[in-house]
């Protein structure tokens, strides 16, 4: 990156203020002795003990972490293959309608995709739970995936697959050895994108959750009619500094093997 | 490739063992036991620890869920992917529920605390004989009103909320049941009123309000009340209840002339497997002291008199919370008024927000 000016610099500056003093307002205050947000007491750590002590809230803190991390990788791994299979559709046509189909899934509301996903689990016998939740997730994650892979794809210059086969590739080495490393960080920004859709999703969860298995989202929405108590703001706390490590850590791993030519000697 | 297959497989693995540490905190909930509820609940509205007593006690597991509003709980209850044993809606959506019949009717010999109830919450219009549900908390509308950001301002009516004075201090509920109703009461009409000249004349007495009326607006009225940024607004008695947790400046009014009497209700809902465990459940949050400890926890005036002798005196004769006899004569409880009368109320509140700047 270049040197920024001046102006550029506050504005930017702004910005991450406006984005992030939420964020540590709430953290701020998990750390209050008392029972509300609106004056800091003293400090203590006892709505990060409560935390620990809810069990049903780590149940649900715990399923909407595997349910991410779970939807997210098949919704990347059929993600993945439906662009490289958009890529080489040889009737434009076709291609055309396939993703104007996928476009349309990325735009309609939450709310109907999840009310069809209840009738049509309810209509074929499937007990809403784990596995309604996530189907339903990997469903509307997939999509966005595709989005996000498609243009790496089309980015990629045909010889290079050309000038595999003629070196003797299979198809199969052709998509292991050239395709994927060449679109491995639409591959992961697509992973990424999917794993936090699947966290903050409410609309479609809140339909195809039941007996007993709920997520994080669906849970706090109920709790707003009470008041939100500030175990909510521990347990946010947590998961932000959670996310900090893991972005740190991908930041770290990204540099070490970087090499000019990574993308497509792996 | 070979990192994507091997970052594969940590998540996998790292799946598995959330997995595994997740049926463990999990043992003796789920719905893989024999026995067991499933109840269906809002957030934050009930004890925990009543769960596990009443697991304890019974030998019933409770598989717990939560709701956010009374109209996805319905639709998912319709809808029937899931065995509720035991819902709480509001007494307007039992009506509906009712209609729908996607309840089952209480059997009361297997409820004998039903004794505690007090009567006046019994036989409410609108589930005669309580057929159906029985309560389980209740409250009211009325005015919550900070006297510090006010000089000198009380409050009695509903009128004082139109007293010159208060230019731009007052906040409404975004709910038109709510708004129009202020406006019939505040003429001394009914809550339930379906008489069109009754409605008129409330949105237009609704429309002179304009000038004090700073927002319209939902649950977000709670924090600008505790940080002194709103002076008046109306209020439900559990909302009012948190306020005044919060800031102790605040107060909490039921107009003399009358308001709304709210209720949840526990039901069993049609799709219920579990109807003994239900009726179990049921019977073990109307014992006196199981009720009281539940209404500590939550915060909102509970219905089982017998609980009262268990609570803070100092909480149970308030009469903000648990209004006199004098008062409640005046409370009223909503009907459902049907679909048409329902968008009747909408239209006038759409137009008492439109005309007003």
């Amino acid at each position: 990156m270049g040197k920024l000016s001046k102006l550029p610099k506050i504005y930017l500056t702004v910005v991450f203020i406006i984005l992030y003093a939420p964020i540590f307002y709430l953290i701020f205050y998990s750390f209050n002795s008392g029972g509300g947000m609106s004056d800091f007491e003293s400090f203590s750590l006892e709505h990060y003990g409560a935390v620990f002590e809810d069990t049903r809230l780590l149940v649900i803190l715990i399923n909407t972490i595997v349910v991410a991390l779970l939807s997210a990788l098949v919704s990347t791994a059929i993600g993945v293959l439906g662009a490289v299979a958009i890529l080489f559709m040889r009737n434009k046509a076709m291609r055309n309608a396939v993703l104007s189909l996928n476009n349309i899934l990325i735009v309609s509301p939450d709310v109907i995709i999840g009310a069809s996903f209840l009738i049509l689990f309810t209509l074929i016998g499937v007990k809403l739970g784990f596995a309604s939740v996530l189907i339903s997730h990997i469903a509307f994650s997939i999509p966005i995936v595709v989005i996000m892979v498609l243009p790496k794809l089309q980015e990629m210059s045909p010889s290079l697959i050309d000038a595999a086969l003629d070196l003797g590739a299979t198809k199969r080495d052709v998509l292991t050895r050239v395709i994927i490393p060449f679109i491995k960080p639409g591959i992961l920004a697509g992973f990424f994108l999917a794993l936090t859709y699947s966290l903050d999703d409410f609309a479609v969860t809140f339909f195809v959750t039941g007996n007993g298995f709920s997520t994080l989202s669906v849970e706090i929405y109920s709790m707003a009619r009470a008041g939100i108590t500030l175990t909510i703001n521990a347990l946010s706390g947590l998961i932000f500094l959670v996310t900090v490590v893991l972005v740190i850590g991908y930041y770290m791993i990204s540099r070490k093997t970087k090499s000019p030519l990574a993308g497509v000697r792996k | 490739m070979k990192d994507i297959l091997r970052g594969t497989a940590v998540i996998l693995i790292v799946s598995v063992i959330l997995l595994i540490i997740n049926a463990k905190l999990n043992e003796g909930g789920g719905s893989a036991g024999n026995n067991s509820i499933t109840v269906y609940n809002w957030g934050e509205y009930i004890d925990p620890d009543l769960l596990k007593q009443f697991t304890e006690e019974t030998g019933i597991k409770v598989v717990y869920e939560t709701f956010d509003s009374n109209e996805g709980m319905m639709g998912k209850v319709e809808q029937g992917g899931t065995a509720y044993d035991i819902s709480m809606p509001s007494e307007y959506m039992i009506e509906m529920m009712k209609e729908k019949d996607l309840l089952l009717p209480i059997d009361y010999s297997k409820v004998p605390n039903v004794k505690n109830i007090d009567p006046y919450f019994l036989d409410l219009p609108f589930d005669p004989n309580n057929e159906y549900s029985l309560p389980y908390f209740w409250g009211t509308v009325g005015i919550a009103y900070n006297p510090t950001l006010l000089e000198g301002q009380t409050f009695e009516s509903w009128d004082d909320l139109w007293d010159p004075s208060l230019k731009q201090d007052v906040i409404l509920v975004d709910s038109a049941r709510e708004t129009i109703g202020m406006g019939l009461n505040s003429l001394g009409f009914s809550l339930n009123s379906t008489d069109i000249d009754q409605l008129r004349q409330a949105t237009d007495k609704l429309k002179t309000l304009s000038r004090n009326v700073k927002a319209v607006i939902g649950d977000e009225v709670t924090p600008l009340m505790i940080n002194g940024e709103a002076a008046v607004s109306l209020t439900w008695s559990g909302q009012a209840a948190d306020m005044m947790y919060e800031n102790e400046d605040i107060d909490y009014i039921v107009p003399e002339e009358g308001s709304n009497l709210w209720f949840d209700n526990m039901v069993i809902p049609r799709t219920s497997t579990n109807i003994d465990g239900a009726h179990a459940f049921i019977n073990f949050m109307l014992d006196a002291e199981v009720a009281a400890q539940n209404a500590d926890y939550v915060g909102y005036s509970t219905p089982n008199l017998a609980a009262l002798d268990f609570m803070d005196p100092e909480v149970t004769e308030d009469e903000r919370f648990y209004p006199d006899e004098e008062t409640r004569s005046h409370l009223e409880v909503y009907r459902n008024l049907g679909l048409e009368m329902l968008g009747v109320y909408n239209e006038l509140f759409l137009e008492f927000k439109m005309d007003m700047k």
